[in-house]
């Protein structure tokens, strides 16, 4: 019954490429300090070796090839980041380094943009990868398209945006009219990727066979079958990588090939077998047995919000501040932890993830003591019935917990809450929305309760959800309503230094979590890699994918 | 007895009287069941159509909806009016069904491919996996059909007869599951990391065939019985014709009769069952590919497999209505659309 | 085929039920003793075990079977034999709701093709056509989708998708009665179509459409167990028994968490058809 591999893998090389990965995540903000940290780990597990099939089994590509609409799905994404470059290069640590952007500068307060690119770039069709390039896909992240069918890129701050000019073959400059402080790190983020204007002018529907899609990456799409395997092999002309790798030259292996097969366990079979070197999304609890047989299993987080709920105190009932309150204390995250993610999850600190820059610890805001949840309710009225539940007006408290598709472990987290809710008066049921319908519950009214998996490449982003001002996500139902608030969102949105901005951010995640606006559960991981010990350097970027970019086989 | 069997053995002789279905020459016949087809196909495609949009939202708004892409829902709006999703539903049906039988079916509200390059590329998988499984359902049947009537020892004929009744009681994905992991992870007889293999083909459509032999090997039982004690039949043993020559020259022609008939009726059990079966082996096919639209409610890609399945339903059975009465002059042609023979 | 002689008068009720009780064969009465547990589960579960199937104890969980957990525990700590306790309803009773569905609706379209014919007959027949031209899965993963995603829609789903067949029998099973000759001369003797319908044509028509729903039942718990394995039926914590297997699925070191759900079905369903086939029998 039980499948095991019997063969133990060397643990040596377990253990060079865990000491990468411990290398990445214990990064600390300091300027190159990623680079050195990067190749030394390349360095210790031994010299690159050239050449190799790298086969990847990821369970499906459901969004297509519109770069469009999949470029941030987290299965297309893993494709798109080897066959595209970006403007500039974000670690895991939120720190941004030069990649076909070699330098820019910000000026006028950070409304005007200058970015200086690397010569010599060009596509996987021989075109080059000039300013014009550049100006054609900003335009398009900027605005989309939306008479051709291709929507913005989401996480463009184009609020104020106003053009992209080339000013020479190898200079372009951006304009805004308001400071916008996390444009650069936006050329970062996984939807920037950069497309020849060829592929970027197609129809939608010519832009959905993969082959059409040209990007200057270090591999190229040599041909593929739709929903069974997909073929990448290296550019031997790929002369600019990010420096920040420690790599710039060609990728070390031959190919990249990736297979669908949508069984989790057959695909962490197949790795544990030596048929395949990389897994894409293993179930949790199959971590420890997996790392006890000599594999490494990434947990890479991204930068962004943490995995937990998004309060509306809009509405009744959490639109009493004590009920919030004690819906925070009420959550026993350790137990959720424990249960749900044996290893490689760690316990929420902020409502933003702690490997942004501007993460600061306020888990003492939102301890686990139901004892406080019960006074908090009591004081706000709510009474305990004979059937275990609080009322209050004839109302009993009752919260529909709505998992989210997008991240499947949050249907066992919900269904934990939902009884730790019970032990402290609180109704709670899962309501199940699939995938097709998820949409709807995102348009208002929003639900109380509803689950957050957003990842950010800039804290400019956390102004913009606050509120409704501005066209604000308004994630916490407050419309202008909060004072404090709407303050901290403008002044968040139109800083013009970082320094400036990290008091702000300091303020904002106490202020957001004192009044229980965020529930915060557990740190984020919404991609799971599982790697065979015969491959090396495999380094994970701000936005949480695997870059194969500097892997090699053994 | 199965339900498709009821469905077969229960049909009545004759049909209203004083209708004008009587006997008709052949080509009416022919003509009759070809215009049926064709109104049975666009019904199918009109009442998928209807069934499908009833729930609020589409594939647009799914996909662009991810809270990943940060996109506002009115910046969602934007990009749907494009693929025309906020039209009207009779708006939106006309359209797909002015496109339907032209031949034209679509483009995915997902990934933006054609729907028929989408079906083309999975349907080869399909064919193979269904194909094979026909093939294996009609051997064992065949087989438990034999065996109930020829194999010594009353106990063994009667294990094999409540065989059918047995092979309906299994969930085709247990059926599966089981075969899995006996045979691939046990026994490492097929790689489940390789499903198109021949062995995991077989293995897969060993899975699907079981239930699907059931109502097939039931009604070779039930005419085997009934032909074997034929008079002719009696004449012929009594001059002493082996068992096997007797299967072969005097049962088996009678039979195919019916066996052609439950042959098209399995058709439909063929292709809902190679959903389910390719899910649990992780085959590429139609099912995936059906699977995929159900949950981003690709509506497009729903519809043409659901009307490719009853064009190819209906298809099968108008050959079978066509062949069949060349192969028994028994029987009658008749309005109602299926064979019956007449009474003695 | 079958070949029709001329149908009898129906047998008089009391003789028919004397006939039940005697000779039953022992596996019929092992097959009534298995449904009547598995729909006593469905109505009181609470009798049948003290664990519930919704809250679990984290700490125990993935739990071989043992004499505490006859069917060990699940990957929340969750007793796995109460699961399919409490799922006995939505397994089972959602499959009544199905061929209710079915007999109700296939069996009026059936009744009115037979007795009114002619382009009622005609028209009836073409839509009985589409239903049965979609296969009966595809039909029933679609009306899901349309209705929603929980066990009781899927219920309805694969109604639907039955409707196709009680049509048929009911429409043979009245035209075979319509045309015999005692009915003919019932006609004759100044009977209306209403006193016909009830004198004749239903009691004959009773027990192979009775034989049916039987059969229907044990086909629609095994579709409404596909649907919900493949994620279409209600979700967790409900504890179908096709969602049961699928959530099972998921742990290899746990295969108890298939088995056990798996050989619920199988019995249960075996059990259907047992009855179904002696219901043919003796008809």
């Amino acid at each position: 019954m039980v499948r095991r591999n019997r063969f133990r893998r060397a643990v040596l090389s377990a253990a060079a490429v865990s000491a990468l990965v411990l290398g990445i995540a214990a990064c600390t903000s300091g300027g190159s300090g990623a680079s050195s940290t990067a190749s030394a780990n390349v360095a210790a597990a031994g010299q690159p070796k050239d050449g190799g099939n790298l086969t990847f089994l990821i369970q499906e590509f459901p969004a297509g090839w519109v770069s469009s609409t999949s470029n941030i799905s987290s299965y297309e994404g893993n494709l798109w980041g080897e066959i595209t470059d970006k403007l500039v290069y974000v670690s895991n640590t939120g720190q941004i380094s030069p990649w076909i952007a070699t330098s820019w500068q910000t000026e006028d307060n950070a409304t005007k943009f200058i970015l200086h690119l690397k010569p010599g770039v060009t596509f996987s069709d021989g075109e080059p990868l000039n300013a014009a390039a550049v100006v054609d896909n900003i335009t398009l992240w900027a605005k989309g398209d939306p008479s051709r069918g291709i929507a913005k890129v989401g996480l463009f701050p184009a609020l104020y945006f106003e053009n992209a000019v080339a000013v020479n073959n190898l200079t372009v400059q951006v304009n805004f009219s308001k400071p916008t402080l996390g444009f650069i790190p936006t050329l970062g983020y996984h939807g920037s990727i950069l497309l020849a204007p060829k592929t970027l002018a197609l129809s939608v529907n010519q832009q959905a066979n993969l082959l059409n899609e040209i990007g200057s990456g270090p591999f190229v799409v040599k041909s593929y079958q739709t929903g069974v395997s997909y073929t990448l092999v290296r550019r031997a002309d790929y002369n600019w990588g990010p420096p920040a790798l420690g790599h710039t030259g060609p990728a070390y292996l031959n190919s990249i090939t990736y297979k669908v097969v949508a069984d989790e366990s057959t695909r962490e079979q197949a790795v544990v077998a030596g048929d395949a070197q990389a897994d894409f999304n293993v179930t949790p609890s199959d971590i420890p047995s997996l790392e006890a047989q000599g594999f490494t299993v990434d947990t890479p987080r991204y930068l962004g919000f943490v995995d937990g709920f998004e309060v509306n105190a809009g509405v009744a009932p959490t639109n009493s501040l004590q009920v919030r309150q004690a819906i925070q204390h009420a959550i026993n995250r350790t137990q959720i932890l424990d249960t749900v993610y044996p290893k490689g999850w760690d316990l929420a600190e902020s409502f933003i993830q702690s490997n942004v820059p501007e993460a600061q610890n306020d888990s003492a805001l939102f301890n686990y003591d139901p004892a406080l949840s019960d006074q908090l309710l009591t004081q706000a009225g709510w009474v305990l019935g004979s059937n275990g539940y609080r009322t209050k007006d004839g109302q009993t408290l009752d919260f529909n917990l709505i998992p989210n598709p997008y991240v499947p472990s949050t249907q066992q987290e919900d269904e934990l809450i939902a009884q730790q809710f019970q032990k402290v008066g609180i109704k709670a049921q899962l309501k199940i929305i699939p995938l097709s319908d998820y949409a709807t519950v995102e348009t208002p009214p929003i639900p109380p309760l509803l689950s957050v998996s957003r990842s950010f490449i800039d804290f400019s982003t956390v102004g913009g959800v606050l509120t409704s001002l501005n066209h604000g996500e308004n994630w916490f139902g407050v419309g202008t309503s909060d004072q404090t608030l709407d303050t901290l969102s403008q002044q968040i949105e139109s800083a013009s230094s970082t320094a400036q901005r990290n008091v702000l951010a300091n303020q904002v995640q106490k202020y957001v979590l004192d009044e229980g606006y965020f529930i915060p559960i557990v740190q984020q991981v919404q991609r799971i890699y599982l790697i065979a010990p015969n491959v090396h350097g495999v380094t994970f970027n701000g936005v949480a994918y695997a870059n194969f970019y500097t892997a090699w086989l053994s | 007895m199965t339900d498709i069997a009821v469905l077969v053995t229960d049909q009545l002789p004759g049909d209203a009287p004083g209708s004008w279905s009587r006997g008709r020459p052949y080509f009416v016949y022919a003509l009759q069941r070809l215009g049926q087809a064709v109104v049975v196909i666009l019904l199918a495609y009109v009442l998928s159509f209807v069934l499908i949009t009833v729930l609020p939202g589409n594939a647009i708004a799914t996909t662009l909806g991810n809270p990943q892409s940060g996109l506002s829902p009115a910046q969602v709006k934007n990009v749907e009016s494009y693929y025309g999703v906020t039209k009207p539903v009779i708006v939106q049906l006309w359209l797909a069904l002015s496109r339907f039988v032209r031949g034209q079916l679509g483009v995915s509200l997902v990934t933006h491919q054609t729907v028929s390059s989408l079906i083309g590329g999975a349907l080869p998988y399909t064919l193979k996996l269904a194909g094979t499984a026909l093939l294996v359902a009609l051997i064992l049947a065949a087989v438990i059909a034999y065996g109930s009537q020829y194999l010594p020892g009353k106990w063994a004929r009667s294990v094999l007869r409540s065989a059918p009744s047995l092979f309906l009681s299994v969930p085709n994905f247990v059926i599966g599951l089981l075969l899995i992991h006996e045979f691939s992870f046990q026994l490492h007889l097929f790689d489940v990391l390789d499903p198109n293999s021949p062995v995991g083909t077989f293995f897969a459509a060993l899975a699907l065939a079981i239930p699907i032999c059931a109502p097939l090997a039931e009604v070779l039982i039930a005419n085997l019985d009934r032909e074997s004690g034929q008079e002719y039949v009696l004449v012929a043993r009594s001059r002493g014709l082996t068992q096997a020559k007797l299967f072969a020259r005097h049962l088996v022609k009678p039979s195919m009769l019916p066996a052609v008939t439950i042959a098209a009726l399995i058709v439909g059990e063929l292709i809902g069952g190679a959903v389910i079966t390719e899910e649990v082996f992780g085959r590429n096919g139609i099912g995936s590919v059906m699977y995929q639209a159900v949950s981003n409610q690709d509506t497009p890609v729903l519809q043409a497999i659901v009307a490719l399945a009853a064009v190819v339903f209906v298809v099968v059975n108008l050959i079978a209505d066509l062949v069949s009465p060349l192969l028994d002059p028994r029987v009658r042609l008749t309005a109602g659309g299926r064979r019956e023979v007449a009474t003695a | 085929m079958s070949i029709a002689i001329a149908p009898q008068p129906a047998r008089r009720l009391s003789a028919t039920v004397r006939g039940v009780f005697t000779g039953v064969p022992p596996t019929v009465l092992l097959s009534f003793v298995i449904v009547a547990i598995v729909v006593l589960w469905a109505l009181f579960p609470g009798l049948f075990t003290s664990y519930s199937a919704v809250l679990g104890n984290p700490a125990a969980k993935f739990e071989a079977p043992s004499a505490l957990h006859w069917f060990g525990t699940d990957d929340l700590g969750r007793d796995e034999f109460a699961r399919v306790v409490y799922g006995a309803g939505a397994s089972v009773g959602t499959a009544l709701v199905a061929v209710g569905i079915g007999l109700f609706a296939g069996g009026l379209i059936g009744l009115l093709a037979g007795f009114l014919g002619g382009w009622v007959d005609a028209v009836l027949g073409r839509l009985v056509d589409t239903l049965l031209a979609i296969p009966g899965f595809l039909l029933a993963v679609v009306v899901v989708t349309g209705l929603g995603f929980n066990t009781l829609n899927a219920a309805i789903a694969t109604g639907v998708s039955s409707v196709a067949i009680f049509a048929r029998l009911m429409r043979a099973e009245v035209l075979k009665v319509r045309h015999s000759v005692f009915v003919e001369s019932s006609y004759l003797q100044g009977g209306s179509r209403g006193f016909v319908l009830f004198r004749h044509v239903l009691p004959n028509a009773y027990r192979s459409v009775l034989a049916l729903a039987v059969l229907q039942l044990g086909s629609a718990i095994i579709v409404i167990a596909a649907l919900a394995f493949l994620g279409y039926g209600s979700p967790p914590p409900a504890s179908d028994w096709g969602l049961l297997i699928a959530n099972g699925q998921n742990f290899a070191t746990a295969p108890w968490l298939v088995y056990g759900p798996a050989i619920v079905i199988v019995l249960t369903v075996l059990s259907i058809n047992r009855i179904s086939r002696w219901l043919r029998k003796t008809s």
